[in-house]
């Protein structure tokens, strides 16, 4: 068992005794004849248990008793009386022995007291070590309530806050220095909680139930307040505990979620309702012959850009639900690129606009959509004609720079100013300005762009100076795989 | 004859209206944009406004507010035409929002000519 043993006796009969007998329940005897050699020993090998005569010569029991106490181990006296002394029992009871044992003692006698002794020590260790565990368990829990994103706050029946972590504080702007143990009226400067939480503290079905509430603390933060009763063990209500959750960036999505919904709404309907307008008005006969068919051909138009619109809010969804690449394949920028111009050429001589191109020899591939891909540069290349006005002039080139491919789509037109640049590429953001009123678009096209090119793991920029033109750089992340 | 001063940005919608209202016997003067809109009041003196209200700023409700707080010009019956859901949207483009400024009435696009016709005449 390892439990160390210590009998200090002046009689050799007793030490060899008790070593005998007590060496056989397990336990490690050692002996000394005296007060000053059984506190050296003491000192030396701090035995668990002591045995002590109280009657020996030299230096008495109840001064060695004494000792041993100053010395302030962790050690057990039991003390051997003489003949039926009960004074000398009790007096070094008083003294913090634990035990006595009279003699003469017998055997069993002697193996009792020292187990009852044992018995004791162990008991004395659990609860230390539970007391610990109780300490632990409570700092754990503290450290945890501390790191908490979401605030959590305590309070008694009398509304006073007990204990609150660094988010509650953060949310509610309660100050640093406040003590626990002030009322919430004091601390915390939003009605409408404090209000809540008074009135569960006060409601008399109260314990019933935990309730939660959405709170505006200022402009830019919305918390979901949850408040939930605290019991005892006897399940009598202790206080209430808060929790706060941050909740303004839900809300902000749930915002901008609704207002796209709204614009799509307004995008679709607009053009519609011009064209119903129109068709109204030609079939009241109040539009004179030879005005009927150009008011078809708008129709017509208004229609196609009806029908693109769709397309692109389609595409818009894509990219949002992160499907925009849906068939990667290892693409040539030179092909796409020229590609695209050929398309676009005829409108750009209709305007008598230069187009001019450069693709670095040795280019490397991209990991693309061709479809994707192909979208964005006849968006970009578009835009530039369509915002460049006659005999002007677009450049495109595409260079390997560090890991990726730049491609740089430059014009000459009418330029974005400078406060629009920031919203550029914003959904169905579009540039009003005197210039821009007869030039068609859905204000999604740059969205699309920038997601696409995102989606590929690259980057979009754009520099701009109106009446000089505008400038579109991309970076392309240059494909891992070796060019065929 | 009664003049009426239609504002839109959108170019068609007040070209087709306008042969439509002139068809019924209107004097339509027009303004593409909240700004001109404003300036077209004070020149023409219109008896009616039709004015819609999603247009870049000054926006159909910022003219309407702007004409109802001018004691010269709040007499001037508006009818304002909107483009969106009124349930859907919190940015303010609802029909209620309508109500709040005031306008004498608010039709939403798209509008059936008779029934803007109608809403003219209950008013002028």
């Amino acid at each position: 068992m390892g439990i160390k043993l210590l009998v200090i006796d002046d009689e050799q009969i007793i030490r060899d005794g008790c070593t005998r007998i007590l060496s056989k329940e397990g336990y490690d005897v050692t002996t000394a004849e005296g007060g000053e050699q059984g506190l050296e020993i003491i000192h030396k090998q701090r035995p668990d248990i002591v045995l002590l005569d109280m009657k020996m010569p030299g230096i008495s029991g109840l001064e060695v008793l004494g000792r041993i106490n100053q010395l302030k181990i962790d050690v057990t006296v039991i003390v051997i009386t003489g003949y039926a002394t009960v004074e000398t029992a009790v007096d070094a009871m008083k003294e913090g022995a634990y035990d006595f044992i009279s003699k003469p003692f017998n055997p069993d006698q002697l193996r009792l007291v020292v187990k009852r002794a044992v018995e004791k020590r162990r008991l004395e260790q659990e609860a230390k070590m539970l007391l610990k565990d109780i300490t632990n368990e409570k700092s754990r829990m503290r450290t945890i309530i501390y790191c908490m994103a979401d605030g959590v706050l305590v309070t008694n029946m009398k509304g006073e806050l007990v204990l609150y972590n660094p988010a509650a504080s953060r949310m509610l702007a309660i100050a640093d220095n406040s003590a626990p143990g002030k009322p919430i009226r004091e601390l915390i400067r939003h009605k409408e909680i404090v209000e809540m939480i008074e009135k569960q503290i006060s409601s008399i079905n109260s314990s019933l139930s935990s309730i939660y509430k959405e709170v505006s603390v200022n402009k830019n933060t919305v918390l979901r307040v949850h408040i939930a009763p605290v019991r005892g063990e006897l399940g009598e209500l202790l206080g209430f505990v808060s929790v706060l959750q941050d909740i303004s960036q839900l809300r902000a999505m749930d915002q901008m979620k609704s207002d796209f919904v709204a614009m799509v709404c307004h995008q679709l309907r607009s053009p519609l309702s011009t064209v119903i307008q129109q068709i109204g008005a030609i079939l009241t006969g109040v539009v004179e012959k030879e005005k009927e068919k150009e008011m078809l051909i708008k129709v017509k138009e208004r229609i196609r850009d009806l029908i693109s619109l769709i397309n692109n809010l389609l595409d818009i969804s894509k990219i949002e639900a992160g499907l925009a690449i849906q068939h990667k394949e290892l693409l040539r920028l030179d092909e796409i690129l020229k590609e695209t111009i050929e398309f676009l050429k005829p409108q750009a001589e209709e305007k008598k606009i230069e187009m001019e191109v450069f693709i670095e020899s040795n280019l490397p591939s991209i990991d693309g959509d061709r479809e994707c891909i192909k979208e964005v540069f006849l968006n970009l290349i578009g835009n530039a004609i369509n915002y460049t006005p006659q005999d002007g002039k677009i450049k495109v080139d595409a260079i390997k720079e560090g890991e990726c491919l730049k491609v740089n789509v430059a014009d000459t037109g009418i330029g974005i100013p400078k406060e629009d640049i920031p919203r550029i590429f914003d959904k169905f953001y579009r540039v009003r300005t005197d210039k821009t009123q007869k030039i068609r678009g859905s204000g999604l096209g740059l969205s699309i762009v920038k997601g696409i090119i995102e989606a590929h793991l690259g980057s979009i920029h754009v520099e701009s100076k109106p009446d000089k033109g505008t400038t579109f750089t991309l970076f392309l992340p240059a494909s891992i795989n070796p060019n065929i | 004859m009664k003049k009426i001063l239609l504002v839109d940005d959108d170019v068609d919608f007040v070209e087709a209206t306008k042969l439509i209202l002139e068809s019924k016997s209107y004097n339509v003067v027009t303004a593409y944009s909240g700004k001109e809109g404003i300036e077209k009041v004070k020149s023409e003196n219109p008896d009616l406004i039709v004015l819609d209200v999603m247009m870049p700023k000054p926006d159909g409700y910022e003219v309407c507010a702007k004409l109802k707080a001018d004691p010269e010009l709040c007499n001037i019956p508006i009818i304002l035409l909107t483009a969106v859901v009124s349930k859907i949207s919190s940015t303010g483009y609802t029909k209620e929002m309508g109500m709040r400024i005031e306008a004498d009435d608010y039709i939403d696009k798209p509008v059936e000519p008779s029934e803007l016709v109608k809403s003219i005449e209950r008013l002028i």
